[in-house]
């Protein structure tokens, strides 16, 4: 072993004890705490709190009240950063095109058979969780990466050409992705282009009624409870999420000739 | 020593651990690829952490998801959930940062193919010699 590797492994063992001692004078706390802060505790008691209508969210699940409605602006631009780094991954494969002239390779027939049913089981797990976003644990976030898997498989089983000659294009999947992002957008301003048209007060990312802007997303339909922004914003995020990584992972599979065509 | 207690400390020292192989594998590794392996062990490292801070045991009772599952009496149902649910911030947090997480690794991942079609290696020590 080098003397600069063994340097490494000690500054780097240094570290991690200093940082240990540091934290067990109680930066973290005592572990695991019996309380929780007091901002949790706002979060949690008005997740659904039907006594206080002007200080709740709408759903049964708090973490996708916080994603979307507490810290929703928080979770718009994180969403911004996620495309961002989808964009600049295009962005390195510009250029590099796919021939469908040559034959599609793909697996054997059982692990065909396999795929074709898991084409419908998986999205509905999928489109459970994202429909489901806001009573149990899951959402658009989840959902979407849960879709994803079956578009890899897809193209893992019947080859990335056969995808494309069934008509799923990059600008297919990218009409798809831009499709979920201004539903995004327009569910964030939903209320306050209603409220411009009637003529009341409304916030940017309002989901409920507040004080001064009474107008709200329906939270119940009939006796189901549908969470009004948080699902349109999981519907949208499932489909932009699921969009963006297929688009990726597609451009991952394709062959390598095809790339190094492009460079020079 | 309670049982609450000694699984923390156990998750605890085993976080410090991943963290030490996480930074020897960024720092020390040549291979990009294995930077790249690091930096999400890394990432998964400080998610863990996170949740772990947003943790819970109550004084009664055992610590319940930040979900609410009781809906028949909403005021009572409300009072136990509070005193009972774990951190959901640091969930939160954690949740968008997996994604955003994600999307990165694949971002630094297409680098290093390109990087590895350009130079023929993923060798950090070697593209110092080829830059000469």
């Amino acid at each position: 072993m080098k003397k600069s590797e063994v340097c490494v492994i000690v500054s780097i063992i240094i570290f991690i004890f200093s940082l240990a001692y540091i934290t067990s004078l109680g930066g973290l706390g005592y572990l695991p705490p019996v309380d929780v802060r007091k901002l949790a505790q706002i979060y949690l008691s008005s997740t659904y709190n039907p006594f206080e209508p002007t200080n709740t969210s709408s759903g049964y699940e708090s973490v996708t009240a916080i994603v979307w409605d507490f810290r929703g602006l928080d979770t718009f631009f994180e969403t911004a950063v996620f495309y961002g780094a989808i964009i600049a991954s295009i962005a390195v494969y510009r250029g590099v095109s796919i021939s469908t002239k040559k034959k599609p390779i793909g697996m054997s027939p059982i692990a065909k058979t396999i795929t074709r049913l898991s084409t419908v089981l998986i999205p509905t797990v999928a489109a459970s969780i994202a429909f489901h976003g806001h009573l149990t644990p899951g959402g658009g976030f989840q959902a979407g990466s849960v879709a994803t898997v079956v578009i890899v498989l897809i193209v893992m089983v019947f080859g990335l050409r056969k995808v494309i000659l069934k008509g799923l294009t990059k600008p297919k999947i990218l009409l798809l992705r831009s499709l979920g992002l201004v539903g995004i957008g327009l569910t964030a301003i939903g209320l306050v282009l209603a409220g411009l048209v009637i003529g009341v007060n409304a916030y940017i990312f309002q989901n409920q009624a507040k004080p001064i802007a009474h107008i709200s997303y329906p939270m119940w339909i009939d006796d189901i409870l549908v969470g009004g922004s948080l699902l349109l914003f999981n519907l949208f995020e499932f489909v932009a999420v699921m969009a963006g990584f297929a688009l990726v992972l597609m451009l991952f599979s394709i062959e390598e000739e095809e790339v190094r065509k492009v460079i020079k | 020593m309670e049982f609450p207690i000694i699984v923390a400390s156990v998750i605890v020292v085993s976080l410090y651990v991943n963290l030490g192989i996480a930074l020897y594998g960024i720092f020390a590794r040549p291979s990009l690829v294995k930077k790249l392996l690091a930096i999400t062990i890394l990432s998964d490292t400080a998610n863990a952490f996170a949740v772990l801070v947003g943790y819970r045991w109550p004084r009664t009772g055992t610590p319940q998801p930040p979900v609410l599952m009781n809906t028949t009496n909403y005021n009572e149902s409300i009072k136990y959930y509070v005193e009972h649910a774990v951190d959901p911030l640091p969930q939160a947090l954690v949740l968008t940062a997996i994604v955003i997480g994600l999307a990165v690794t694949l971002f630094i991942a297409f680098i290093i193919i390109q990087y590895y079609r350009l130079h023929g290696t993923v060798d950090v020590r070697k593209t110092k010699a080829l830059s000469r």
